[in-house]
């Protein structure tokens, strides 16, 4: 049973009007987006932007100063234990207790969703093959790779089957090849309709990964859309072309010869536009 | 060259030093602080002596004698003496460490052939007090004016160690003679001598109280400890009881300090990202802190049992209940610590502080009876004190339950005010989303 406010359908997320304070500074400052369900949704911006306290906000963790904020139907103030029963949230720290086994650090993080017994038991085995864990299952996680602790990481938010998944830069602080892995496991995650709110640096991550992007910066949105939205939106081109005018003889003469004329265009990617919107100055650490 | 870069790499870590409160305040001020608590509880500021050891005196007989006698006794400046009644029983409940009861009829029958005895009820668990009461009670006797007491005094006293004047001609008038003189003497210069304030003959091969008891013709009751007292047992039980309550609170706190442990490495987030990740995960490390705690105590006092034989299986039930008041208040505070500390290395340091000032004041270290009464007093304004009475008075005054309840009480009354602080610092610091 979910409370009144709860859907199945509609928005994964909404958001209108979002402020959120701390003193006289605006970590958020009017923010706008909506998510819908099966969407990935990237939230980029440079340090200090408000990408972690937007998360925090939808998380239950963090009250708005202002705005309206409904995360699968339910007001994560007023709602927020049954909302919390609903989603997961990747924390950018590795969240797990080093001095004990990954298995029993999963069995902890599902007790506490409230799972036990065979339920239990299916689901840690579930999230140990889900982030190829099994044969080290036993190990203490003070003994894994950086990539390893990542991966283990993200499946102890999965336990509890969430409806909705927050990952604040889920890949940081690791090698080029496990980063790729971890990745993997998070692109498959949605391609099997798992909804994500995912935040990063990696840019090609969010290229890959999202259906939906909100760059922020300084705690607004400065663009949100598709990646095609938000490429064509820029109205500029990666690269300069030459333009040459031909009378229609010299045209008719060259194609005859066998040249064949075409218009290209060639957007911009995410790093240009992001370096764009956000412009190239250093951020403080958020 | 290797010295000037020792220079440096020591330049450095000053600096590191003085930058770090935490570690000037355990390095520099703690030792002077608790120098001066220990200075404090054994003599009292400016040097002035020993702190008064506290002596119920029992006056059935209310003669001119006695009252001149007791008024002597409170002129010493080793005695607090204090009126009182049903003496023994205070005694035996751990209230003094002394009481002197003077019989209906003492003065009249002083220096007669019945003369009666003066009854010293004595806690002998208290060993350095009944030295510095020995060393008060024959001044007192001899400067109490009277001609005949003292006289009677003396020569009970030569007598008892096998002397006696009527066993040899022309003894007594020479023990007339010199009287006079010795009396002087001894007000001169006996009274300004505690004889074994320091308790340097505190010994069991030496019971100088007993010797004095003995001169002076007194009988001596020791009515605490049980049947197999004895001074060493009463230091074990006291020893035992003092670094079990001490070290519960460092265990304590440390455990507590899982909280902030916690919230440095991300885990409190996830938890708080549980649908019932609030008031949980405080109740959780509440659990958690009192049962190591629980087991801690039951370590300590099992090994004390079986090692030094302290006679923890007296009352079981006692130390069940009393240990659980301990635990939950020495929790509380632990927990009322962390929640307030910035950082685990604040913690640390200020509990260091807090504790080893707690322990020194409430008697965990040195029996809080061998303290002056303003000592006392600030002491019971810690845990550690209201634990000690506890354990001191089931283990060494043999108390049960019924015995300890006020203990008790005000220990469930600190685990009570000490949770709720951790839980309001809890709240507005762990949960609070605004």
């Amino acid at each position: 049973m979910h409370p009144p406010g709860a859907t199945r359908n509609g928005p994964a997320i909404e958001v209108r009007g979002l402020v959120r304070r701390f003193g006289a500074r605006a970590a958020i400052d009017g923010l706008d987006f909506d998510l819908q369900r099966g969407e990935a949704l990237g939230l980029l911006g440079p340090n200090g932007a408000g990408k972690t306290t937007t998360i925090r906000v939808l998380s239950t963790l963090c009250a708005p100063s202002a705005g309206n904020v409904r995360v699968l139907g339910l007001d994560p103030q007023r709602e927020a234990a049954a909302l919390r029963a609903r989603i997961g949230v990747v924390p950018q720290e590795l969240a797990l207790y080093d001095t004990l086994r990954a298995r029993e650090n999963l069995a902890f993080y599902g007790r506490m969703h409230g799972l036990s017994g065979a339920r239990l038991e299916q689901r840690v085995d579930w999230a140990l093959e889900l982030a190829g864990l099994r044969d080290r299952a036993l190990d203490l996680v003070r003994t894994y790779s950086g990539g390893m602790k990542r991966r283990l990481n993200i499946v102890a938010a999965l336990l509890h089957e969430p409806e909705l998944v927050f990952m604040d830069e889920p890949t940081v602080g690791v090698d080029p090849q496990s980063r790729n892995h971890v990745f993997e496991m998070v692109e498959r995650l949605h391609a099997e309709g798992l909804t994500l709110v995912y935040t990063t640096h990696q840019l090609g991550e969010v290229e890959r990964l999202c259906d939906r992007i909100v760059i922020l910066d300084a705690g607004r949105s400065v663009g949100q859309g598709t990646l095609a939205e938000l490429q064509r939106g820029q109205g500029r081109a990666a690269k300069a072309y030459a333009r040459v005018e031909l009378d229609e003889r010299t045209r008719a003469r060259l194609e005859g010869a066998g040249l064949e004329f075409r218009v290209e265009e060639e957007l911009p990617n995410l790093e240009a536009v992001f370096l764009a919107l956000t412009g190239r100055a250093l951020r403080d650490e958020e | 060259m290797k010295l000037a870069t020792a220079w440096i790499l020591c330049r450095k870590d000053w600096r590191l030093f003085l930058r770090d409160r935490t570690a000037m305040l355990l390095s520099l001020a703690l030792p002077v602080f608790l120098a001066t608590i220990f200075a404090a509880a054994m003599g009292g500021f400016g040097g002035g002596g020993v702190g008064r050891v506290h002596l119920l005196v029992e006056d059935l007989d209310s003669s001119a004698r006695s009252k001149n006698f007791v008024a002597e006794l409170a002129k010493s400046e080793t005695l607090r003496v204090e009126a009182a009644q049903d003496t023994r029983r205070r005694i035996a409940d751990g209230k003094a460490p002394a009481a002197l009861v003077i019989p209906a009829g003492w003065g009249a029958a002083l220096g007669s052939a019945q003369q009666l005895q003066l009854t010293l009820y004595r806690d002998p668990g208290a060993t350095i007090e009944q030295q510095i009461l020995a060393g008060a009670l024959l001044p007192a006797l001899l400067g109490s004016g009277d001609e005949e007491l003292a006289r009677s005094i003396a020569m009970h006293g030569m007598s008892e160690f096998g002397f006696s004047l009527e066993q040899f001609p022309g003894m007594r008038s020479l023990f007339d003679s010199t009287w006079d003189a010795f009396g002087s003497w001894a007000r001169e210069h006996v009274s300004k001598q505690p004889a074994a304030a320091d308790g340097k003959e505190a010994d069991e091969g030496f019971d100088f109280a007993r010797i004095v008891s003995r001169i002076v013709g007194m009988r001596v009751e020791d009515v605490a400890g049980g049947e197999d007292a004895s001074q060493k047992s009463a230091m074990q039980s006291h020893a035992i009881s003092g670094i079990a309550v001490m070290m519960l609170l460092f265990g304590l706190v440390a455990a507590g300090g899982t909280i902030l442990e916690e919230h440095d490495q991300g885990t409190l987030q996830r938890l708080r990202l549980a649908p019932e990740g609030g008031a949980a995960i405080l109740l959780g490390k509440f659990l958690f802190t009192a049962t190591l705690g629980y087991a801690q105590l039951v370590i300590l006092f099992l090994y004390g049992g079986v090692v030094f034989s302290i006679p923890v299986f007296r009352d079981p039930l006692a130390i069940a209940v009393l240990s659980l008041a301990v635990v939950s208040a020495a929790t509380g505070m632990g927990l009322a610590l962390a929640v307030h500390a910035q950082s685990r290395k604040q913690l640390e340091g200020f509990s260091t502080l807090v504790i080893l000032v707690m322990s020194a004041l409430g008697g965990s270290w040195f029996p809080l009876i061998a303290t002056p009464e303003w000592y006392r007093k600030l002491g019971h304004f810690t845990l550690n004190a209201w634990a000690m009475d506890g354990y001191q008075g089931i283990l060494w005054y043999g108390k049960g339950l019924s015995g300890i309840w006020l203990e008790v009480v005000v220990l469930l009354a600190i685990a009570l005010v000490a949770s709720a602080l951790a839980s309001r610092g809890w709240k507005r610091r762990f949960l609070s989303t605004g």
